[in-house]
């Protein structure tokens, strides 16, 4: 894509705003400039997200006047990809990506256990994003596990995802958030089983029919942490991204790219048999494999004991 | 504390003359001082001395007036300054969509209020309507107009019931908190304007607490009131706006035809019993404290187009009719039989044109 010169630079640059300005070729190798890697196209194995979230980021970040955060709720399957995604965002917009000071990363059964000391979280959620942002505009903050997240936690960062343009002295409309959940999974396998039952190609799953659909299910759903929330009765969730599960052939996919990452040279047989161990469902057709690509890696081992 | 003590009782009683360090000794620098320029004193005489004050002072009287530095400082306006009704009019005829009977309360109310030299109690609005119909929006396009930088002035406030009052336990708090901001800025100027959003979230009873500040006195504790403005947003009533809004489009009349009389008195009613209003069974419905109720309509498909339009010479692109109809066509409507109000009203728009932008600018 084309170098976005529109936007602000990244928060690392304001420290070193020299050197990204006109000096960018002699510190080529540490200034990021905007990019949204060639990796999104080639590793991510579902045409919707890369579609969906290609476009969203790019877009958002070369709009300099933005008039809300951007918010990215991703659903799916386990397995099929949302950490991941997250991750590249954070590594295309910042060099270090996760480990970057200016992406932050929640857990909800890690960072907000105890369903009785909500109000703490809140007043610290609060006071943690406002204060990153009023260092950083561009801030990152993503929220894992939303569907174990308590209903009525995630009201406490309304405030940040709306479309004012200041709110105590300090503007969010910079800002990214990107939510991921297991939540609408099963409306996303249902509407993909039927695809496949029909016998219409994956690729033609459209993002129009995920939506709406996942929208509504998302918010009844009594255990996202979205149930009732006023998240998305304001519809302050720019995009649901969903992730389909992922078929025989993508954990093929999956265990390719692994062994090639290893710099091994690539044996279909491993490749099969490794593929084959993986469980599927549903149980009759046995089409998408039941942990995404997750334990890929493990199962390797073993094939490559060496 | 007790080394310095000490030092200064070695010194005391001072001794004259020599360079030394403590305050005795800074007297004695400053009299020697004075003794060198002993000379220079002679080259004084009173009428160059009293040119020089003289302009001093001009200069500074100059530099200290309002007139040269709120070029670069932001100023409370003073009492002689009107609002720019024609340019207030621009703004809304240009910027908000689909809003009639709000524009013109608010176009009216706004004028009259600043016109009037000494306004009985400040100018207190409530707005109304389901969300992305333009509460915010109009409620910043206002501020601006009062004050230019809009809510980044020092003399606008906003206040989210959700984040800046957040917890039940604690009203007396906010209350307490609440009442001495409002008391201080309004002191230090006089046209200050509050922005309370989110009123349905509101505690019961909190905005009780500056019910006294809306009312008819000439002054509480001496400080005034009466040129401050108070906007209140919630989304109460939305329901019974749509409502009112479909009633009229299934008799077949146009929605310019709506007046605020048809839906003033039952707005006021519902909003006071509805439970989830920050209104409810308050005094300020009560005492008639609030001056318009001013209701925003469901947008229609076509006012979404037209959102979509603004974005894009926003953005700085050329309008493509395909794209806004793309655009527009991918929102959801309500009801779920004849889909005519958009559901978001406005939001989300902008998300929507950059894919739409994207994929057009892939085909061409």
């Amino acid at each position: 894509m084309e170098e976005g010169s529109i936007a602000p630079s990244p928060c690392w640059c304001h420290l070193q705003s020299f050197s990204c300005g006109l000096a960018v070729n002699l510190f080529a190798g540490d200034c990021e400039l905007w990019s949204v890697k060639s990796s999104f196209t080639v590793r991510i194995f579902s045409h919707l997200v890369s579609r969906v979230v290609v476009r969203a980021v790019r877009g958002f970040l070369s709009n300099a006047q933005a008039k809300k955060p951007l918010a990215l709720s991703l659903h799916g399957w386990t397995g099929t990809g949302k950490n991941f995604v997250s991750r590249i965002i954070a590594e295309s917009i910042y060099k270090r990506g996760l480990k970057s000071n200016y992406v932050h990363q929640f857990v909800a059964t890690l960072h907000f256990p105890h369903a009785h000391s909500i109000n703490l979280y809140k007043d610290q959620l609060q006071s943690w994003i406002r204060g990153n942002v009023s260092i950083c505009p561009r801030s990152i903050f993503i929220f894992d596990e939303m569907d174990k997240m308590h209903a009525g936690l995630i009201d406490a960062i309304k405030p940040f995802l709306d479309y004012y343009e200041l709110l105590d002295g300090v503007s969010y409309r910079q800002a990214i958030f990107i939510f991921l959940s297991n939540a609408g999974a099963e409306k996303i396998t249902e509407v993909a089983l039927d695809f496949w039952r029909n016998g219409k190609a994956r690729e033609d799953i459209q993002l129009t029919d995920m939506q709406n659909a996942l929208s509504v299910s998302v918010f009844n759903n009594r255990n996202s942490g979205f149930w009732h929330s006023t998240l998305i009765d304001r519809n302050l969730i720019d995009y649901f991204v969903p992730f389909l599960p992922l078929e025989y052939k993508h954990v093929k996919m999956c265990v390719r790219v692994e062994i090639e990452s290893r710099g091994y040279a690539v044996d279909e047989d491993i490749l099969s048999r490794v593929a084959d161990e993986m469980t599927y469902f549903p149980r009759e057709e046995r089409i998408y494999s039941d942990k995404g690509c997750k334990t890929v890696d493990a199962k390797l081992d073993y094939y490559y004991d060496l | 504390m007790a080394a310095a003590v000490t030092r200064r009782a070695r010194r005391f009683p001072p001794v004259g003359g020599g360079p030394e360090a403590g305050p005795c000794g800074g007297a004695m620098r400053a009299v020697v001082l004075l003794w060198l320029l002993l000379p220079g004193l002679a080259a004084l005489e009173p009428l160059s001395v009293g040119l020089a004050i003289g302009v001093a002072s001009a200069l500074t009287g100059y530099l200290s007036h309002p007139s040269f530095y709120c070029s670069y400082v932001e100023c409370c306006p003073g009492s002689g300054h009107r609002l720019n009704a024609t340019a207030l009019r621009e703004q809304l005829d240009g910027r908000l969509f689909g809003q009639h009977l709000a524009k013109e309360v608010v176009l009216r109310a706004v004028t009259g209020f600043s016109n009037n030299p000494s306004p009985k109690k400040p100018l207190t609005l409530s707005l109304h309507g389901w969300a992305g119909t333009g509460k915010n929006f109009l409620s910043q396009l206002l501020a601006r107009h009062v004050h230019p930088a809009g809510l980044r002035s020092k003399f606008v406030h906003l206040f989210l019931a959700t984040l800046h009052f957040p917890h039940p336990q604690r009203v007396p708090l906010y209350q307490e908190q609440l009442q001495n901001w409002i008391r201080g800025n309004v002191s230090a100027c006089a046209h200050s304007v509050f922005i309370f959003d989110e009123m349905d979230k509101m505690h019961q009873g909190l905005i009780d607490a500056i019910k006294p500040f809306l009312d008819y006195y000439e002054q509480v504790d001496g400080v005034s009131y009466r040129k401050a403005i108070f906007i209140f947003l919630s989304n109460a009533g939305g329901d019974l706006i749509n409502k009112a809004a479909l009633d009229f489009w299934t008799s077949g009349k146009r929605r310019e035809d709506i007046q605020l009389k048809d839906l003033e008195p039952m707005l006021s009613v519902g909003v006071f019993n509805n439970k989830n209003s920050g209104l409810w069974h308050s005094s300020l419905i009560d005492r008639n404290l609030i001056d318009y109720f001013v209701p925003l309509l469901p947008l229609e498909h076509k006012h979404v187009k037209m959102c979509v339009r603004a974005e894009m010479i926003a953005r700085g692109h050329e309008v493509d009719e395909k794209v806004v109809q793309a655009v527009a066509d991918e929102m959801t409507y309500f009801p779920k039989e004849t889909r005519i109000y958009s559901d978001k009203g406005c939001k989300t728009v902008q998300a929507k044109l950059d894919i739409h932008e994207d994929i057009a600018k892939a085909v061409d």
